[in-house]
């Protein structure tokens, strides 16, 4: 009799074991605390898309090459350089100023003004002021009839171009950042690097 | 419950579960559209991009919908290729809406390339609107768009596509009739099926001034739907409804194995022993069979549109009313569906992106 009370304890407990494995809990049900990283690193949030390691990893190369042309590097005068925004021909919809605002911001804080950049993104705000000092409306440290708005030397800007696969094997996708330096004057393309990142994933079956 | 989308969506997407989260975002995105609330969809489908963008990777829920005593509906929501792909050409539309065509044209090519891998090929990557518009898109951005225009055509049924007018400054994007709904066939519910629900409009009518434009459909969703093949998980749950129908079987033969042995208990006590473990087995195996659960994940996007289509004009600044009419295969409008739209063209130069649905409000001012 004992025997068959421990067979038949041994099957059932079995069973509702495996039901209760089938009920667990969902992921993560306390959440995730908020974990700053650096801008550069992967985060454990990521796709094959546009992150943010890339924007700094190309950013940075981008600007330390720029600084070493000899129109920038051997200038007697700061060159001065206008933003052009990026064209993104990738599958990716992002911000395009993204790219070239970071570029400014490491050129303006690391090369110790060996490139001006001008605020062509705020000339209606800039034009608004030069009118109210024109009228007399606000004071003026200069003759405000004098045209002082810069013209560019040069034109900073740059292309995004994917190329994208999808199989069983998984999901990848290749991006090329190219940037070019324009000379206003000429339209000769005086500087042009590149950067190349490509990344795959593969989703869970349940999704496939 | 309410029955009206834009209540019920937003709470099910803040309290109800977060496996369906993507899913009431994409109802409540597609509804909001239809009665101009472009800001509440261009949140709702970023968020919900932003989940179908990050799954790569190990995801526990994902892979306890594959096992056997989980359902496949446990893992977190994100469609099927043919939803992730309107997902991705509505955020598009709203894209070009807000002065990015750059950005919309990104998304058109999501929303082809989530339907690239079919396992039919010929049926791979073969919608014709979001190529057409990444043509359209680049054109205007001063590119080339015929090779956009070349896949879109080559795509086309039934529907012969215009060349790119470059001086179009307004895009209508035309969308109607029900799109298509999941079920489950097969003994266990484990096969998944697309029903296509019968529609009487098969194309619309654009009047404003003298114009007088025919939009035939470009895409049809239920055949978007219903032409990828099987997916992967097809196979998991063909697996998990072979397991629970031999472990059913082995338990109905246990058990009356089990009985009969066991009836011969009074002359052989060994006899009943066997008789009595075989029952016992008999009984777990039916217990592991009824825990099974291979059924397929008929979660739909049940908003969507059977046929997307689109028509360009050429307007003067200034304000003009647009009438926008469904018709049905005689050719003739229901007035019940007709759309009057008033739209203000302050730019000759800057594209107006207008959206209108056979279930769209009426009337709209854009």
């Amino acid at each position: 009799m004992k025997h068959s009370i421990i067979k038949l304890i041994l099957p059932i407990t079995t069973a509702a074991l495996v039901a209760g494995c089938a009920s667990s809990g969902v992921k993560n049900p306390s959440g995730v605390p908020v974990t700053r990283m650096n801008a550069d690193e992967q985060g454990f949030v990521a796709g094959t898309g546009i992150e943010s390691q890339d924007l700094v990893a190309v950013t940075d190369k981008m600007a330390r090459s720029i600084l070493g042309i000899p129109q920038i590097a051997n200038a007697p005068t700061p060159p001065i350089v206008v933003l052009d925004p990026v064209d993104n021909q990738t599958r990716f919809p992002i911000n395009r100023d993204l790219f070239l605002t970071r570029i400014r911001t490491q050129l303006n804080s690391k090369s110790a003004g060996k490139v001006t950049f001008l605020a062509r993104d705020r000339m209606a705000a800039l034009e608004r002021e030069r009118n109210l000092k024109r009228e007399g409306a606000v004071t003026s440290s200069s003759d405000p009839n004098v045209q002082e708005f810069l013209g560019a030397n040069y034109f900073l800007t740059g292309t995004l171009q994917g190329l994208s696969t999808r199989t069983k094997a998984g999901t990848s996708d290749y991006i090329l950042y190219a940037f070019q330096l324009i000379d206003a004057r000429t339209s000769a393309i005086v500087w042009e690097d590149a950067a190349e990142i490509k990344k795959q994933g593969l989703e869970d079956a349940a999704y496939r | 419950m309410t029955g009206d989308i834009l209540d019920d969506g937003p709470r099910m997407i803040a309290e109800g579960p977060p496996r369906d989260k993507v899913l009431w975002q994409y109802r409540t995105a597609a509804a909001a559209m239809r009665q101009g609330k472009f800001d509440l969809a261009r949140s709702l489908l970023d968020d919900a991009l932003l989940t179908l963008g990050g799954i790569y990777g190990p995801d526990s829920e994902a892979r306890k919908s594959r096992s056997l005593f989980s359902r496949e509906s446990r893992k977190t929501f994100i469609g099927e290729p043919y939803e992730r792909a309107m997902a991705y050409f509505y955020r598009g539309v709203i894209y070009w809406m807000d002065g990015e065509p750059d950005n919309a044209r990104a998304c058109f090519r999501s929303a082809q390339f989530e339907d690239s891998d079919a396992a039919t090929k010929e049926f791979a990557g073969d919608w014709v609107l979001p190529d057409y518009l990444d043509g359209l898109a680049t054109t205007k951005l001063g590119g080339d768009g015929s090779d956009a225009l070349r896949r879109a055509r080559a795509n086309a049924r039934n529907i012969s596509l215009p060349d790119y007018n470059r001086n179009a400054n307004v895009l209508f994007i035309v969308e109607f009739g029900p799109g298509p709904l999941k079920y489950a066939t097969g003994q266990y519910s484990e096969q998944l099926r697309f029903r296509a629900r019968s529609s009487p409009l098969v194309s619309a009518r654009i009047q404003t001034g003298g114009v007088n434009l025919a939009v035939a459909p470009c895409d049809d969703v239920n055949f978007q739907a219903t032409t990828r093949g099987g997916r992967v998980m097809d196979h998991v749950l063909a697996n998990q409804a072979v397991f629970k129908s031999a472990t059913d079987t082995f338990g109905d033969a246990a058990i009356i194995s089990g009985a009969i042995v066991a009836s011969q208990h009074s002359r052989n006590n060994v006899a009943g022993e066997v008789g009595l473990g075989l029952v016992l087995a008999g009984l777990a195996s039916k217990i592991v069979s009824a825990s099974t659960t291979p059924e397929a994940d008929t979660r739909t996007w049940d908003n969507l549109p059977q046929f997307i289509s689109f028509a360009t004009l050429n307007l003067s600044p200034g304000q003009h009313t647009v009438t926008v009419e469904f018709l049905n295969a005689a050719g003739k409008p229901d007035p019940k569906n007709t759309k009057t739209l008033t739209l203000n063209i302050t730019d000759a130069n800057h594209d107006k992106v207008i959206f209108v649905s056979d279930q769209s409000t009426t009337p709209q001012t854009l």
